[in-house]
């Protein structure tokens, strides 16, 4: 082959780029893309898998959301768990930052691993275990009866109220780990010199938190705020196993909800659980764009 | 050299695939191994035996029924069903939607030679789609009413004294036994309760009337439910939070003196040993007395679309769960699976008294009880009526109004069929 004039270095630089890019690209259009795509036309389907067609009206499956009870119970222990659990967690995760984040503090690296460590069970598992501590002749009503709480077991599974104060728990214990390692990684950006500055001023410690640490770690906020706002939306494990969205469905949440009119109650109906997978779909996406617009620092 | 392996293997491949499409070898897949695992090894050891030295069957076992479920639903909507077993077990409540929706998926018993008037009416209610017969029956889901006879003694009754009572007598009963023993007289998954269906089945009365649900206004359902929620209130009833809660504390842990629910629930009884030979087993209460005969539960085999001997497919089933005593003989020995073949269920190893039931012929009284239940109109929509009328039934006890709670769950299970089409 002769080498053709043409193809100068700013060319070839690119084709190269493509190259790299082309494998993970294709990757996300047949794996991620496509999917939605087809989820989308399912939604305006109806019937049985083997003998889907069309809606009539077309957005049927989407109109009749509005009176489906399940659903809208489904969608208000969602929000519920988003309200509750994620300010918590988040707060939690940058207090314990800033604490292990402590020059001074023995046995750092021990404390974070600890912290971590909740992250690297599986979510099955460890819903199945906080199933077991919660169960009416549980651990924990045994240790609050030991020490004179209470005086006869809890049934936490079997009320509704408590029932989801397990699940924010649960949640809790699980994922504020994950969240401190970004905000520890956020205080390591932050230059000492700032803080020193500050100290210099004569600034206390939650002065000096509040108006450097919090404002400097702003794109950590909206990062992991986007994704525990997403990942809770998208909440499904928990309810699945640590209740099975009971007691009446109370803690249902609306990925259980789509699951069990697709797979698990007989016949599925894959065109409305994918109808439902949108508006989970839309109402991640309003979310994350008010979430980026109100953390963002350009005025 | 790594070609040459290639090769081989590939031959290889190629020599098994030969041999095994001419042995005479079927697979199947079922859920539990101790129960539907062992009758589907006694029917094949009973063919091998006594018609095809040949013949060898492949047992899967998946762990619930809802993988086989799943299995039939991936391979209908995506119109591939080249993964599906020969013969696959399948639960009789949902079997008719999964039918008319992937007719695909199945192939009939049609010639199969089987006389059908010797499996009870009920099962065959379940399998039997437009008059064409498609399961061959597998288990008997025949309800027993168990009681721990030693603990009934110090409340001051007999088991004879339990027999065709009302539930307001039961529920007398159950007061004093908690009294006496602090234990409860029955209990039942509350999530998943099968107590209204078994109650009123006993009745002859359905959750059904014309395919869809009869809730509202259906006056012996509203008496179940203030029994139930009156019973739990009185300690008579405990309903626990799910399946497990129910087999593994209820049972398992010994807080119960009575047991009602399909027979297969009996392994999970004889999970106690210390309790052996205190059990009985009678029939179940009605509403206004009388003895009850209801069923619950039970699955049975069918052919797949994707099976490639249908022949001996029908043959197998036909020869073995069609009424083979040997088959059945072995699978109540080592399984606890009770026939609904009225002429197996003759045999000798079913009059044989059971010692954990104080040597009573429990199997005898289950086939002789299972002969008398009255079937009812069943729905595909069972699973998803029983679960919102769970809810109902956790809202009324959480202070809301029956009538409302019963009207919601009638309402959603409806909202539920119009989304399906129905």
């Amino acid at each position: 082959m002769k080498k053709k004039k043409g193809f100068g270095l700013l060319a070839k630089q690119k084709a190269a780029g493509w190259g790299f890019l082309a494998p993970a690209s294709i990757l996300i259009f047949v794996m991620s893309f496509y999917p939605m795509v087809r989820a989308f036309i399912t939604s305006l389907q109806t019937g049985p898998a083997a003998k889907l067609k069309w809606a009539e009206p077309l957005f049927k499956n989407y109109t009749r959301m509005v009176n489906d009870k399940v659903f809208l119970t489904s969608m208000g222990n969602t929000f519920l768990y988003l309200l509750i659990q994620v300010p918590i967690m988040l707060v939690l995760a940058i207090l314990l930052a800033q604490l292990l984040n402590n020059k001074d503090l023995k046995f750092r690296g021990l404390f974070r691993t600890l912290i971590f460590l909740p992250c690297a069970t599986a979510l099955v598992s460890y819903s199945l275990i906080f199933k077991t501590l919660f169960a009416t002749e549980g651990l924990v009503n045994s240790f609050l009866k030991g020490i004179g709480i209470i005086s006869e077991n809890i049934n936490w599974l079997g009320q509704s109220g408590t029932a989801k104060a397990v699940i924010i728990i649960a949640l809790l214990w699980r994922w504020t780990g994950y969240n401190m390692v970004f905000f520890l990684a956020g205080l390591q950006n932050i230059e000492y010199s700032v803080y020193e500055a500050a100290n210099i001023d004569g600034a206390s410690g939650w002065k000096t938190f509040w108006h450097i640490t919090v404002p400097l770690l702003r794109p950590v906020i909206v990062m992991t705020g986007i994704m525990s706002i997403n990942g809770t939306l998208q909440l499904f494990d928990e309810s699945v196993n640590l209740t099975n969205g009971g007691p009446a469905n109370s803690t249902i949440t609306m990925s259980h909800y789509i699951y069990n009119n697709a797979l698990g109650q007989g016949v599925a109906n894959f065109g409305y659980a994918s109808a439902l997978s949108f508006i989970v779909f839309i109402l991640v996406a309003i979310l994350a764009f008010i979430n980026l617009k109100v953390g963002d620092t350009r005025d | 050299m790594t070609k040459k392996i290639v090769a081989l293997f590939i031959a290889m491949c190629l020599m098994l695939g030969i041999a095994s499409a001419f042995a005479e070898k079927l697979t199947v897949t079922a859920w539990d191994a101790n129960f539907n695992g062992n009758a589907l090894q006694a029917a094949a050891d009973d063919y091998k035996a006594n018609v095809d030295p040949d013949f060898e069957l492949e047992i899967n076992i998946v762990s619930g029924s809802s993988d086989v479920e799943n299995d039939i639903t991936n391979a209908g909507s995506s119109g591939d069903y080249s993964l599906l077993s020969d013969i696959v077990l399948f639960q009789d409540r949902y079997i008719k939607n999964f039918v008319e929706n992937y007719p695909d998926a199945w192939v009939s018993l049609e010639g199969a030679d089987i006389n059908w008037d010797d499996i009870t009416a009920v099962k065959q209610s379940y399998s039997t789609i437009d008059g064409v017969h498609y399961g061959a029956p597998v288990d008997n889901g025949t309800a027993i009413m168990a009681y721990r006879v030693d603990l009934l003694e110090q409340a001051g009754y007999t088991i004879e004294d339990m027999k065709g009572i009302t539930w307001e007598k039961f529920l007398e009963v159950g007061k004093a036994v908690y009294e006496k023993t602090g234990k409860a007289l029955l209990s039942m998954d509350g999530s998943g309760n099968d107590l209204p269906y078994m109650m009123l089945q006993a009745e002859g009365v359905s959750l059904w009337k014309d395919g869809k649900p009869f809730i509202v206004g259906n006056e012996k359902l509203r008496r179940v439910v203030e029994l139930l929620i009156e019973m739990e209130k009185e300690h008579v009833l405990i309903l626990s939070n799910d399946w497990t809660g129910y087999t593994n504390e209820t049972i398992m842990q010994d807080q119960v003196a009575g047991v009602l629910n399909g027979n297969w629930i009996i392994p999970t009884m004889t999970q106690v040993a210390d309790n052996a030979g205190k059990w009985q087993i009678t029939t179940m209460p009605t509403l206004d007395g009388g003895e009850g005969y209801a069923t619950n539960g039970g699955s049975s085999l069918y052919i797949t679309g994707n099976c490639k001997n249908v022949d001996l497919a029908k043959k197998f089933l036909a020869y073995t769960f069609g009424g083979s005593k040997e088959t059945y003989d072995n699978a109540l020995r080592t399984g606890g699976v009770v026939t609904c073949c009225i002429s197996a269920g003759q045999s000798d190893v079913y009059s044989e008294g059971v010692p954990f039931f104080n040597n009573q012929p429990v199997y005898k009284d289950i086939t002789e009880m299972g002969a008398k239940i009255i079937p009812v109109e069943e729905s595909p929509f069972h699973y998803v009526l029983r679960g919102y009328l769970g809810v109902a039934m956790q809202q009324i006890k959480d202070g809301a109004d029956i009538d409302a709670a019963l009207e919601e769950a009638q309402t959603a299970t409806e909202f539920y069929m119009e989304g399906m089409g129905y």
